[in-house]
This record gives C-alpha cells, sequence and structure tokens, in this order.
C-alpha cells in the first residue's frame, strides 16, 4: 500500500513538474536602435540554467517554471530581469547604458572615461546631431555645447560658419583646431553630418596635448565605425522640402519713398524729382521679387557591418540646396563618400583606415556687401519696374555708382566654386609586454578648390561700378592644398596594486602642409560666348595669373612636436595628469622657433568618499581645475622674412612691366601667441542618475597677440603690396562661466522626457596693445569714412567707437545752444560733447557697443510617447550689438520703414532724424547704427513616428521613422536687420551688416529607414 | 606548436622593432627650417635681372603721385574738391577750403606713398656694391632720380623731412630719426640729381624710363624752388638747347592716350589699362586715378566717360585764358557747350558743380575699361613738359636777373605756340607775365598751388590761405605719434 502511495504520489509529482516545466523563446533586441542583439546571457536566476542568443539574437531556454525570474545581460547594457507569466514567447528591449560614467571621451592621442576626465570637455553624440537636421556640422553644436558660439557668415547654401570656443582669442585667426579622425580639416562644409559619431570639444587646458596649435580650443570629430559580430545593417536618412526666407525687411513703397524723397529733396533746397505722386503705387517690392522659395533634399545611406576580427562602415551623402536669393544660380551641392576599416591583424596588432572623399559645386552670388544682391534689393527705387517696355532690366539710374538692378544682376551671374577633397588614415596598433601600446598613423588630405568667374559685358545704368563695357571676360584660378600628418606614440598603462591606476603617454608627431595658389588666368572673348560652357582656350586673349619672376604662390610649412602625458589617480578618487608639449614650427622666427608647453589638471571625484557614500540625492560629484600654457600659431608664414611677394609693377613701353618688392616686412622675434588658461569646475549627478549639472569658470588670457601695427610711413609700409611686420604685443582676456543642467526621466514605458540647458556668460577685456599708438581699426561704415570698429585696452576687442547721440535738435533754439555741429539744423541727430570743448569732431567717440554676446544659452527638449517622438531646440545670445550698415547713403535710394517716423517739425520725433539731401553730420557713424542683436532662436522643431515592431517584422526592417522638422523657425530680436547672428567672424569688423543673406527658415519632411 | 610559437614570437620582436625605431627616428629640429619658395629681401640682388626688377618697383610708387597732383590743384585757386556730395573724402573737402588739420587721409597717404617709393630706392642703393655688371650705373642712376623726386614731393608738401640715404629704415629705427632740414634734403635731392645728369641717357633704353632730360629738368625745378637762379637757368637751358625736345604744334593732342611720350614730353608717369584695381588699394592701380575721379558724374555721350566729378575748374580760371587762346578747349571742357554741340550728352552735376571740367585728365572712351573702370584710366601724367621747362628758364632767367632778353624768347615761344602775341615787358612785368602764363599753361597739372607759395602770392590768390601756416601741410598727426612722438608738426596746426 505505502508503495503504491509513493508510486501514485511520484506520479502525480512528476506529471505536475512536467506539466509545469515550459520553454521560453524570443528575441533580445537593442532597444534605442531596434537591432537583435548577438550573444546577450539569458539565464535562470540563481541558477546554471542559462543560454544565450544567436545570431538573429534569437533564444530559447527550457525548463522553466511559470514564476521564474530570466536574467537577461549584456555587456554595456543594462541587465534586465523578467518574471515569466502566461506568455512562452518573451521578446526583450535592453538599454544601453550609456548614461553610465563609462561614457568614453575623445581626449586627443587616447580617450578617457567620463569620470576619470580632469578637464572640460563636452560631447555631441550622432543621435543629437541627426535629430537637428544639420546641412553643416557647426549647426549641430549651436546650443548644445556650454562655451562654443557659432556665427554665421551668411545663410546662403554652402557658406560658412565661425566658430568660437569661450570668447575671442585673440584679433588674429580665432578658429579652433580641428580634427577628424586625427586629420586636420579647416572648411567643414566637406563633412558630411551623417559620418559623424561623436563631437569632442576640449575647452580648457586639456587642449594642451596639441601645444601651439590649441589657444582657440580643440574639436576632436569620429566617425562612424562598425560593430564587430553584427550582421550587414544599412541605414538611409533622407530629407527633403524648402527653405524660405525667416525675415524681410520692411522698406517704402513706391508713394511713401515718392513722398519722402520729395521732402528730402526740398529740405536740401533742391526740385522735387516726384512731382506727381498720386499715379504711383506701391511700386516694385525688390524683396518680393528677389526671395523665392528653394528646395533642398538631403540623403544619406550608412552600412556597417562587423566580423569576429574586424569591422567596416561605409557611408556616401548626396546633398543639393538651392537659394532663397537666386534660387539655382546659388545653388550648393556635395557628394560624400566615406569608408571605414577596423581589423585585429593579430591579437596585438590592430589596423585602421579610413577615407573620406568630398566634391562640391557652389554658385555664387554678390553677397554681403555693398552691391550684394539684397543691398541693391534694400536700396534700389521701388518706382523702377523690374523690366521696361522692351523687356529689359531697368536700369538704376541716378542712384549711385553701386546700386544696380538686383534682379539683372542674379540674371548676369555666373560664377561657381569647386572643390574636389580626398583624405584619409591608415593606422597601426600595437600592444606589447601586457602593459605597453604603441600606435603609429599616418593622415593625409588632399583639396583642389577652383574658382570661375565670368563678367560678360554689361550694363547697369551710367556710372556703374558693376559696368563691363569691354570684352566679356572670365576669370579661373585653381588652388592645391595637401597635407600629412604623421603621429606616433608609446602608451604604458598599469594599475599598481588595488590602489594605483598609472597610464603615461610618450610621443612624437610630424605635419606637413603644402600648397600651391596658382593666381588668376584672365581671358577675353569677343562678344557671342555661350556662359554656360565657355572655355579659356577659346579666349581671344589671355593673361595668366600673376606668375611673377620668383613669385611662386606656393607654401611648405613644417611642425614637429614631441609630447607627453602622465594620467594618474588613486582608488579612481584623486586624479591627476599632466601634459607637456614642444613644438617646433616653420612659421615662427629663428629666436624662437621652439616652444614648451605645460598643462595640468586634478579631480576629485567627492562622491567616493566616506561621507557621501550614502547619499540618497548626490549619486556623483566631481570637482576638477586645470592649468596650462598653450599657444595659437595661427600666423602667415614667413612672418620673419622680408619675402618679396609685394607689388612692383610699373609701365614700359606701353606694357606691364612686373617688378619684386618686398611684401610684409620682416621681424626676426616673432613666436606664436601665448595663452595661460584657467579652469575650476564640478561635475554632478543627482536625484538616481536623471538630473546631470556641469559648471565651469574660466579664465583665459592671451598674450604676444600677433599684430601688423600701423606703422610709420617712413618704413615704407605704405607702398603697394608691403604691409607693417607682425610683433607679439597684446594682450586680451576672456573670463566666464558655463552651466549646464539636464533632466531625463521615463515616466513609464511608453512616455520618456528630457530636457537641457546650458548658459555661457562671457567677458572680454583688452588689456595691452602695445603699437605705439595703442590701438588697432578695422570694419567699415559707410564710403570714406572713419573705422568703426577698435581694438583698444580696457573693452571687448572689435568694439564700436562712434559718436553717441541724444536725442533730436527740436528748433533752432536748441542747435545754438549746444555745442558746435557741422552742417546741422532742426531735425538732426544731436551728438554728445563728451571731451566738453564746444565742438562735435572725432575726439568726441566713444564705445557705443560690441559685437560679444554677454550671454549665451541653449535650451533642448525632447519628449516621447509611445511610438512618437518629439523635440525642439532653441538658442539665445543676449548683449550682442550690430552696426545697420546697409543703408546707402544716396539722395535716391529707398529707405527702411522706419524713417516714416522722421523728424517733420518741433516735437513729431525724438528718435529719428529729419530727411534731407543737403549735408548733414546724420550719416556719421553713430549709435543711431548700433542695434542691440540680442535674440532668441527656435533652431529646430521636429515631430517623428516611428512604425510599430510588428509592421517592421512584416516588412523584414528593423525601423522605420518619418518626421516633420521645421529649422529656424522664428527668431525673436528686435534688430531691424535680416539676421542678427551673422557675423564676418572678424576680431576686429566683425558684427557689421551690409545686408547679411539671411539664414532660411526650412520645412522638411524625412525618413530614417534601418534595414 | 613550438614552430609556432617561435614564429610569433619572432614576429613580435621583429614588429617591436620596427615600430619603436619609428619612434625613436626622430626627426631632427632642422625638419622645420624650410626655406620660402619665394625670395626673401636679404639674399637678392644676384643677378641684373633682380637689380632690374627692384628698379621697376621702385618706379612704381610715380603712379601714386596722382593724389599730389590732384590735390595741388585742389589746394590751389585753380579748382574745387567737388565730389558726390560735402562730405564726399573730407580729407579733400578741408584742402579745398583751407580748414585741413593733422588728420587727414590724403596727406596721410602722400606721406606714405613717397616713402614707399624712397624705401625702394634705398633699397637699391644699399645692395649697389654687391654685384658688378655692364650697366649697374644706369640702374643706380635711375633709382637715384627717383630718390630726388620723391624726396622732391616730400620737401614741397611738408617741408622738413627725415632722410635717409642707401639704406632703409629697419624697423625700430623710426623711433630716433628725425626731421632733417630742408635744406639737407635739397642738397641730397641736387647731388642725385647730378648723378644721374651725368650717368643717364638721352634717349631711355624703354619708353617711360628716367632720362637725362628728364634729370636736368627736375633738377632746373628743384633749383628753382630754392630760388637758386643762376644754378637753374644754365641746366634749364641745356635742356631747351639740346634739340631733344620741342613744343608741340598741335596743343589739343598734347593730352590724348594716342600721343603719349610725344617730343614735348621730358618726363612722362606711365599708366596703362591692362589691370584692373579697387578702392582697397588705390596705389596698386596701373591706371590714373586721377583721371576717374576728376571725370564727369554719371556720363554719358560721345568722346568722354565717367568719373567722380573732383577737381572742378573754377570760373575764374576759366576767365583767365585770354581771349584766342586756342588752349582753354583743350584744358577746360564746359560741359553745357559740349551738351548743346553734341547729341546723346547727359551727366548728372556733383557737389559745386561749376559746369567745368579739367579737360586734360579726365576719362575718355577707349580704353579696357577693367573693372573698377573709373580706376583703370590709362591717361599718362605728363610730369615734366618741354613748355613748363621754357616758363622755368624765363623764370630763372628774369627773377635772377640773368637775361630778360632769353626770357622773353622763351616766354613767347610757348605763348606763340598758343596763338597768342609776344608779350615785350621787361623786370616786374615781366615777371607777372610769366607767372599768368604758367597759370594757364598748366592748369590742371598739379603745379599751381606750390607756384603761388614759392612765390608768395599764395595769401592773394587763395581763399582762406593763412601766411605762415599754409605754405605746408601738416604732418599727419598718426606719422608724429609712430615715430615715438618727437617731432614738432609744422607751425599753425
Amino acid at each position: 500500500m505505502k508503495h503504491v502511495f509513493t508510486i501514485l504520489f511520484l506520479v502525480c509529482f512528476s506529471s505536475v513538474l512536467s506539466s509545469q516545466s515550459i520553454t521560453i523563446s524570443g528575441t533580445v533586441k537593442d532597444q534605442a536602435l531596434n537591432e537583435p542583439l548577438p550573444g546577450v546571457n539569458v539565464f535562470l536566476k540563481n541558477t546554471s540554467n542559462g543560454t544565450s542568443t544567436d545570431f538573429d539574437g534569437n533564444y530559447t531556454i527550457s525548463d522553466i517554471q511559470k514564476g521564474d525570474v530570466l536574467v537577461f545581460s549584456y555587456i554595456s547594457f543594462i541587465t534586465k530581469e523578467i518574471t515569466v507569466g502566461e506568455q512562452t514567447n518573451i521578446q526583450v528591449l535592453l538599454q544601453e547604458d550609456v548614461s553610465a560614467l563609462d561614457e568614453v571621451i575623445v581626449i586627443g592621442y587616447g580617450t578617457q572615461s567620463k569620470k576619470e576626465l580632469t578637464g572640460a570637455v563636452s560631447i555631441v553624440r550622432a543621435e543629437t546631431i541627426e535629430a537637428l537636421n544639420p546641412t553643416r556640422v557647426e549647426q549641430a553644436l549651436q546650443g548644445q555645447v556650454a562655451g562654443v558660439n557659432i556665427t554665421s557668415e551668411s545663410g546662403s547654401p554652402g557658406s560658412g560658419s565661425n566658430i568660437r570656443i569661450r570668447g575671442i582669442s585673440t584679433n588674429g585667426d580665432n578658429r579652433p583646431l580641428i580634427l577628424v579622425d586625427g586629420n586636420p580639416i579647416e572648411d567643414l562644409s566637406v563633412l558630411n553630418p551623417g559620418d559623424i559619431e561623436s563631437i569632442n570639444v576640449l575647452k580648457d587646458a586639456t587642449a594642451g596635448i596639441y601645444g601651439v596649435r590649441a589657444a582657440n580650443g580643440v574639436i576632436l570629430i569620429t566617425t562612424k565605425t562598425g560593430r564587430k559580430n553584427s550582421e550587414l545593417k544599412f541605414a538611409y536618412d533622407a530629407f527633403g522640402g524648402f527653405q524660405e526666407t525667416s525675415r524681410r525687411i520692411p522698406v517704402l513703397n513706391a508713394t511713401e519713398y515718392a513722398l519722402l524723397t520729395n521732402e528730402a529733396f526740398a529740405a536740401g533746397g533742391q526740385a522735387n524729382p516726384f512731382p506727381d505722386v498720386s499715379r504711383l503705387d506701391s511700386g516694385t517690392d525688390w524683396q518680393e521679387q528677389v526671395f523665392q522659395r528653394a528646395p533642398i533634399i538631403n540623403q544619406n545611406l550608412t552600412i556597417t557591418g562587423g566580423t569576429e576580427k574586424s569591422t567596416f562602415s561605409f557611408g556616401s551623402s548626396l546633398l543639393t540646396q538651392d537659394g532663397i536669393v537666386g534660387g539655382n544660380g546659388a545653388n550648393f551641392t556635395r557628394y560624400t563618400t566615406r569608408f571605414n576599416f577596423n581589423s585585429d591583424l593579430l591579437e596585438n596588432l590592430k589596423l585602421t583606415a579610413n577615407v573620406l572623399y568630398t566634391g562640391s559645386s557652389e554658385r555664387n552670388l554678390n553677397e554681403g556687401g555693398i552691391g550684394s544682391v539684397l543691398f541693391n534689393s534694400l536700396n534700389n527705387a521701388p518706382t523702377f519696374s523690374v523690366r521696361d517696355q522692351n523687356g529689359a532690366f531697368t536700369l538704376a539710374e541716378g542712384l549711385g555708382n553701386e546700386v544696380i538692378n538686383p534682379l539683372a544682376q542674379l540674371g548676369n551671374n555666373f560664377n561657381t566654386t569647386k572643390v574636389n577633397r580626398i583624405s584619409g588614415k591608415f593606422g597601426l596598433n600595437y600592444g606589447f609586454w601586457e602593459n605597453f601600446t604603441v600606435e603609429s598613423s599616418i593622415q593625409f588630405n588632399y583639396s583642389e578648390g577652383s574658382n570661375r568667374t565670368l563678367t560678360p559685358t554689361s550694363f547697369f545704368g551710367s556710372g556703374k561700378v558693376f559696368n563691363n563695357p569691354g570684352r566679356p571676360a572670365l576669370f579661373e584660378n585653381k588652388d592645391i592644398f595637401n597635407d600629412y600628418t604623421f603621429d606616433n606614440f608609446l602608451t604604458y598603462d598599469k594599475r599598481f596594486g588595488e590602489d594605483h591606476n598609472l597610464k603615461a603617454l610618450f610621443g612624437m608627431s610630424v605635419l606637413i602642409n603644402k600648397g600651391q595658389f596658382s593666381g588668376t588666368t584672365q581671358g577675353f572673348f569677343g562678344t557671342d560666348v555661350n556662359f554656360a560652357d565657355v572655355d579659356m582656350a577659346d579666349a581671344e586673349e589671355t593673361i595668366n595669373g600673376r606668375i611673377l619672376a620668383g613669385l611662386s604662390g606656393k607654401f611648405d610649412e613644417r611642425l614637429l612636436s614631441y609630447f607627453t602625458r602622465v594620467q594618474y589617480d588613486y582608488k579612481g578618487k584623486y586624479l591627476f595628469s599632466g601634459v607637456l608639449r614642444r613644438d617646433g614650427s616653420t612659421k615662427f622666427g629663428p629666436n624662437n622657433r621652439f616652444g614648451y608647453f605645460p598643462s595640468a589638471s586634478v579631480g576629485w571625484i567627492a562622491s567616493d568618499e566616506n561621507f557621501l557614500a550614502d547619499n540618497k540625492i548626490i549619486n556623483f560629484l566631481k570637482f576638477r581645475g586645470s592649468y596650462g600654457i598653450i599657444g595659437n600659431d595661427r600666423i602667415r608664414p614667413n612672418g620673419f622674412r622680408g619675402v618679396l611677394d609685394g607689388e612692383g609693377t610699373y609701365v614700359f613701353n606701353d606694357n606691364l612691366n612686373f617688378g619684386r618688392a618686398v611684401g610684409v616686412l620682416p621681424n626676426n622675434a616673432i613666436a606664436w601667441e601665448e595663452q595661460k588658461t584657467l579652469d575650476i569646475g564640478l561635475d554632478m549627478r543627482l536625484f538616481n542618475n536623471k538630473v546631470d549639472i556641469t559648471a565651469d569658470y574660466f579664465q583665459k588670457r592671451t598674450d604676444g597677440l600677433l599684430l601688423q601695427p600701423p606703422v610709420s610711413g617712413i618704413l615704407g609700409a605704405s607702398a603697394p603690396g608691403t604691409q607693417p611686420p607682425f610683433i607679439n604685443s597684446g594682450i586680451v582676456d576672456n573670463t566666464g562661466f558655463e552651466f549646464a543642467i539636464g533632466y531625463s526621466t521615463d515616466f513609464s514605458e511608453d512616455v520618456s522626457f528630457g530636457i537641457n540647458y546650458n548658459v555661457t556668460f562671457l567677458n572680454n577685456e583688452v588689456q595691452t596693445v602695445n603699437d605705439g599708438v595703442g590701438f588697432l581699426q578695422g570694419g567699415a561704415f559707410g564710403v570714406g569714412q572713419d573705422f568703426p570698429s577698435r581694438m583698444e585696452a580696457g573693452k571687448p576687442i572689435g568694439y564700436f567707437f562712434g559718436l553717441e547721440t541724444n536725442g533730436l535738435f527740436q528748433n533752432q533754439g536748441e542747435v545754438a545752444g549746444h555745442a558746435t555741429q557741422a552742417n546741422v539744423g532742426p531735425g538732426d541727430l544731436r551728438f554728445v560733447d563728451q571731451n566738453g570743448d564746444g565742438l562735435i569732431d572725432s575726439d568726441d567717440r566713444i564705445d557705443i557697443g560690441n559685437p560679444i554676446p554677454d550671454v549665451t544659452m541653449g535650451f533642448n527638449l525632447s519628449f516621447a510617447y509611445k511610438n512618437f517622438d518629439f523635440g525642439a531646440y532653441t538658442f539665445a545670445s543676449v548683449g550682442n550689438d550690430i552696426i545697420r550698415n546697409y543703408e546707402r547713403n544716396q539722395p535716391l535710394v529707398n529707405r527702411s520703414v522706419y524713417t516714416i517716423d522722421r523728424w517733420t517739425g518741433e516735437g513729431t520725433s525724438t528718435t529719428t532724424p529729419r530727411v534731407t539731401t543737403g549735408a548733414t553730420s546724420n550719416t556719421l557713424f553713430s549709435d543711431f547704427f548700433v542695434e542691440d542683436g540680442s535674440f532668441v532662436r527656435i533652431q529646430n522643431a521636429q515631430i517623428g513616428y516611428t512604425l510599430p515592431d510588428t509592421v517592421m517584422d512584416k516588412l523584414g526592417a528593423d525601423k522605420l521613422r518619418v518626421y516633420v522638422s521645421a529649422n529656424n523657425i522664428y527668431t525673436f530680436t528686435k534688430y531691424r536687420g535680416y539676421d542678427p547672428s551673422a557675423s564676418s567672424g572678424d576680431a576686429i569688423g566683425g558684427g557689421i551688416d551690409q545686408g547679411f543673406y539671411p539664414v532660411p527658415r526650412t520645412y522638411l519632411l524625412g525618413v530614417n529607414f534601418k534595414f | 606548436m613550438i614552430r609556432k610559437d617561435n614564429n610569433i614570437s619572432y614576429m613580435k620582436n621583429i614588429l617591436f622593432v620596427l615600430v619603436s625605431s619609428i619612434i625613436l627616428l626622430a626627426c631632427s629640429d632642422d625638419f622645420v627650417n624650410v626655406d620660402s619658395f619665394d625670395e626673401g629681401s636679404e639674399n637678392f640682388f644676384n643677378t641684373e635681372e633682380d637689380y632690374q626688377s627692384a628698379l621697376s618697383a621702385a618706379y612704381d610708387l610715380l603712379q601714386s603721385t596722382y593724389l599730389n597732383v590732384m590735390l595741388g590743384e585742389i589746394a590751389s585757386d585753380n579748382t574745387l574738391a567737388g565730389g558726390e556730395s560735402a562730405t564726399d573724402s573730407p580729407g579733400i573737402q578741408e584742402i579745398d577750403d583751407m580748414v585741413h588739420f593733422n588728420v587727414n587721409q590724403q596727406l596721410r597717404d602722400i606721406w606714405g606713398w613717397m616713402y614707399g617709393g624712397i624705401y625702394r630706392t634705398n633699397y637699391i642703393l644699399e645692395f649697389q656694391d654687391k654685384i658688378d655688371f655692364a650697366g649697374k650705373d644706369v640702374i643706380l642712376a635711375e633709382a637715384r632720380f627717383l630718390r630726388a623726386y620723391y624726396y622732391f614731393e616730400l620737401v614741397k608738401w611738408f617741408g622738413d623731412v627725415p632722410l635717409t640715404v642707401d639704406k632703409r629704415i629697419d624697423f625700430g629705427e623710426q623711433n630716433t630719426i628725425d626731421r632733417a632740414p630742408r635744406s639737407e634734403v635739397y642738397a641730397q635731392m641736387e647731388q642725385d640729381l647730378l648723378v644721374a645728369v651725368a650717368t643717364l641717357p638721352t634717349i631711355p633704353a624703354d619708353v617711360g624710363r628716367a632720362t637725362k632730360g628728364a634729370a636736368q629738368a627736375l633738377l632746373g625745378k628743384v633749383y628753382l624752388y630754392q630760388d637758386k637762379f643762376a644754378e637753374a637757368a644754365p641746366v634749364l637751358e641745356e635742356v631747351i638747347n639740346s634739340g631733344t625736345y620741342d613744343l608741340l604744334t598741335d596743343y589739343s593732342t598734347m593730352f590724348e592716350n594716342d600721343n603719349e611720350n610725344n617730343i614735348e614730353s621730358v618726363f612722362e608717369v606711365q599708366y596703362t589699362d591692362q589691370e584692373g584695381a579697387g578702392f582697397g588699394c588705390l596705389q596698386c592701380s596701373e591706371g590714373n586715378v586721377a583721371v576717374g575721379f576728376n571725370g564727369i558724374r554719371n556720363y554719358s555721350g560721345p568722346l568722354f566717360d565717367s568719373g567722380f566729378s573732383f577737381n572742378i575748374p573754377t570760373q575764374e580760371v576759366y576767365d583767365a585764358f585770354e581771349p584766342n587762346d586756342i588752349r582753354r578747349e583743350t584744358a577746360i571742357l564746359d560741359i553745357n557747350l559740349w551738351a548743346a554741340t553734341n547729341t546723346g550728352v547727359s551727366f548728372v552735376e556733383g557737389f559745386e558743380h561749376t559746369g567745368f571740367y579739367n579737360r586734360k585728365y579726365i576719362a575718355r572712351q577707349g580704353d579696357a575699361n577693367i573693372g573698377d573702370a573709373n580706376l583703370t584710366n590709362p591717361n599718362n601724367y605728363r610730369s615734366i613738359r618741354f613748355a613748363d621747362v621754357l616758363l622755368m628758364a624765363a623764370e630763372a632767367l628774369n627773377r635772377g636777373g640773368i637775361s630778360d632778353d632769353r626770357a622773353q624768347t622763351y616766354l613767347n615761344r610757348v605763348r606763340n605756340r598758343a596763338t597768342l602775341l609776344n608779350v615785350d615787358a621787361t623786370g616786374e612785368a615781366l615777371t607777372q607775365a610769366i607767372y599768368q602764363e604758367r597759370r594757364v599753361e598748366l592748369v590742371g597739372e598739379g603745379h599751381r598751388f606750390f607756384d603761388l607759395v614759392r612765390t608768395g602770392r599764395a595769401a592773394q590768390e587763395i581763399d582762406g590761405f593763412q601766411t605762415g601756416k599754409h605754405e605746408l601741410f601738416p604732418i599727419p598727426l598718426i606719422e608724429i605719434e609712430l615715430t615715438g612722438n618727437r617731432w614738432t608738426q609744422n607751425p599753425g596746426y
């Protein structure tokens, strides 16, 4: 009987056992990329019952009971635990552990984890870059990184941007050093943003590993590589849409224009030019004629894959963008191809190779100055129709020598620039003796840039500077640049005992930078020539570029560097890093050819200390500080030699005779600009790593600014082509505070939210300008007037120097009672007599503004609900001033709408002077022309929808997302001009608006397709 | 297995040696010592071509004297500033009204450009002994001629000026150099021109180069300006009697572009239309910038071309011509008359419009008009004409009390060419007649202001002219500052 019970019991028991033992299967995928993950560990918790996912991410695990906990773990992904319920098919999404402090940052000749970083380095990753839909890389940095300010030179397709890291450090070239996979690059328009994996910005003395090139900051860009053991993956990203102008400047219509011009002529004692105003209506709106909707299409294909030992990534893109001014006549087209290959040749020997090709073609309009298309649209008279009765473009007669019919100008434009560029890298990395690694790589760039300018026979009106009454002419030139960088360095990485970590680096680097400027060849043609395909060989007569004897147009610059870096940490808590670099450059004089650049930084991870170990709020807290002496070598080569590249041309026997004369006068003591930079900062994570705070205080002093001071004329520096020597003599300080805070959280599995805010406060002050006069001048305002911008001790670089106004003179009595002003009457601007000498003249000029913003901010918002995602990026600049210089001072040109509020009698206005053609001082440079350019710009807003997995599985693809996006949606600003974010980028002379081509507003529809 | 291990460690070693030697194979520091592809100033002058090309560069600054020519008229009672409006080029407007002061862009340009020329001549003469070749002495003599020419301009405009000879001023030296008295500078000019006279050929190797006659004429002028009549007369008469030059019979062709470097031209500054120019570097232009500046504003019509309407002749100078003087219609264009007698003429009145234009040096049609067309007119500047030599000789002979007879002869040669009757005055009356003749013969050519100043007549002829101040122009304030603020300014400024 007992046996029967036992057997029954056992039978029951075993059947219970067998009925409850189930097999679970499913697929494990990467949550962000929706790609299957091979090699994921799947096991029953606290047992050895486990398996791993196969190449397609599928797994099957048996002998599981309902209620068991399955654990899914994979390196650098957050481990997930799932309790078995009714389902036997469990799909799992693993989240990459990116928010962990093991995030890797590129710091130059190596990487470091974010946790252990002792410097001020910011990083922008591929996801953020993609979300902003940039056509240029710089657009992806604006508002993302504290301390980085981007201004655009122009909104026209293919035009450049200026990147400034922590203020303006020099009156010379402020461009930071930019390396793409270790390869120096100057023109970021050749880079397809879709190829970028990360952008790492070194803002403080951490950049000191690059020694004499580091003073303006360093940007390290890495391009996408594949991942090992992954199958072939395709990603196709495309967007297309149209652009329109974000702003038109309101100008007078024909009736208003005629009335005001009549008034001006009457005030100047001349006869009315428009006796019959009643027959005019609104006339021609030139901006309406000139601005158009322009299409933009960008496509990007990336293919990645990897075997056990190697990875590869291939990318190709095609961008074509028309201009909102000029349409196809301002088109920019860029084609890029990239290939990255990494392989483990042997166990310790790794190979890296990549090559990047860009071909671009740009049609250039005359923009950004007196005589640009927009300048003409603002100034041309609305009383002219676009075409006359015969269908020809009307001539802008009577409007001075520069203003012409802008549509005639657009129709007459055949200028192109083409760039062909290839760059590459080949490197080997070998590990030996356990702790040593040696790495050797060669990087090269080769580019050809050519320009073609065609000047057909043309007549725009009498006396116009653009007229070409002569033969049609073709101007061509071609410049070739190539450079090679060899890097060799040895790294030692060892942990001593439990507490001491040491990493040492010793290396050398060689850079050869060569180029050839061909000079311009001119060709003249007979009257009939088809400009679409005209060739220099068909010219009637050619004049070769200035190939003067010995003036080769070639340059060859070298940089030889040795560097060492030591990184030490004790218990991962106390961090130290020290760098020393020795740089020698061809550019410097024989007395100062080599320099040493030391820097050091320290860090303390306070959150690892006992007193913070259990803190519930503070998850991570690090204090850090850095100090270094670094340099800027962006001066022209041979500054110490009197190269005979000046102009010495005379005429003998009625022909040009090219002589030789000195160019820049020599200075043997010339050296680099030296910068001492201090940074104190902290990094903090709070509330379960949901809140991320970074704050930095910095102070940079740049000494030995290379100035070409005005020198006495007796040195011969005013001769054609001759210039004053370069001397190291100025000092400028940049001090500021950066603060960045980010919050991201998942409210539930369906809802996630992230918000980011960063702000930079910047103060720029020049300390000394030792050039004998105490200041440098630059920029241009009006015609034949004094320079409006200065660099002077006690002021920011490039501040505006002009007269200060104090309302208007309302009547003759006020005029009489005030200091003497030339050519003044009631209704004119009243200037302040600063020195109290009773006379208003150039001695009464003072500081009336400066183009450097006091505060810049970025604010980014992202929100996701189920399959929808939303993002918005905003950027603000506060305190930057702009000089309004697009109004031509000429009696018959058109005027802006604000002139309707002009003074017409006592008390009618206190701000806008009267209109008159007589001589007045109203046109002198004063704060009447300086405006506050502060702005808040919604850079990008985007809504996307990712198709659900069920649809994806049917298609056999990984991810399909469609989105609508708008760039530069709206700019809140008081500035009257086209674009407050525009600047030439000059340190002295920046911030002067001569009719900047505005950054367009773009509406896009896009798709991200991964399969 | 064992073989495999050996291979692996062998390869490892090879690799290690290769790789570490790459690192240790450090480049020497000389790696960065790269010679420029373009020659430097200190290792030049190795061949005859080097001297020739440096000389061409020294000639280059002659083209920038367009400004001296323009302002020499505007400062005087011959012309008004003109331009687009009262505020067009304030420096020029102020000089016209005699209210100029020590901040003036045009004066700074003249100072800088003339010293640019001196720097380039001194560069050649600094290396004059480096090599030897046939014809070197001619090159050096041309350089001397040019140096004298540039110093003469500086002395005329600014008086006492720093003097450097046969050596460039290096960066740093400008803080110790002083203004040399005019007399020293004149003495150097005379020395340079005497060498030039002795060495230069009568017929130049290339059209445009300095010649013996040019050097003699300039020397005579230099003497005359110092009132050294006894020295001026003989050297000027040598030019007259040399037979190389003569008065052009058809005066109306004197200043046309198809009659450059003719028999009346003793020295001519050469210009061409073959190269473009821009406002960013006016001294670089190979064209005559003054011609564009003097031109008729927004002109369309026959023969002439547009310009900026500066340098406007006054009614007074128009009336200074005697009736029947054929020179007037060549020298001064009456635009209203021109418009009435030709079809299709239109123009715009500029500032201070008087109806007259400096016809000798305004833009004409027919040149290549390469951009900026206003800056690339090819009209040569007739710096020293035979008529000028005759009148200078007449003045020297008369005022020096040497020979009123010969003075009359030369004066009347000039008058006869203008179909005017002889003058038979002597003494003071003859002097006045010569002065009057100089005015109408040379109007528009940049001499009037200096003629008035050196003969003491400026205050009575020029409105606003203050004796004791305006004979010289102020040295630009910034030039004084940039040499260490040690110089005293010219009186009155």
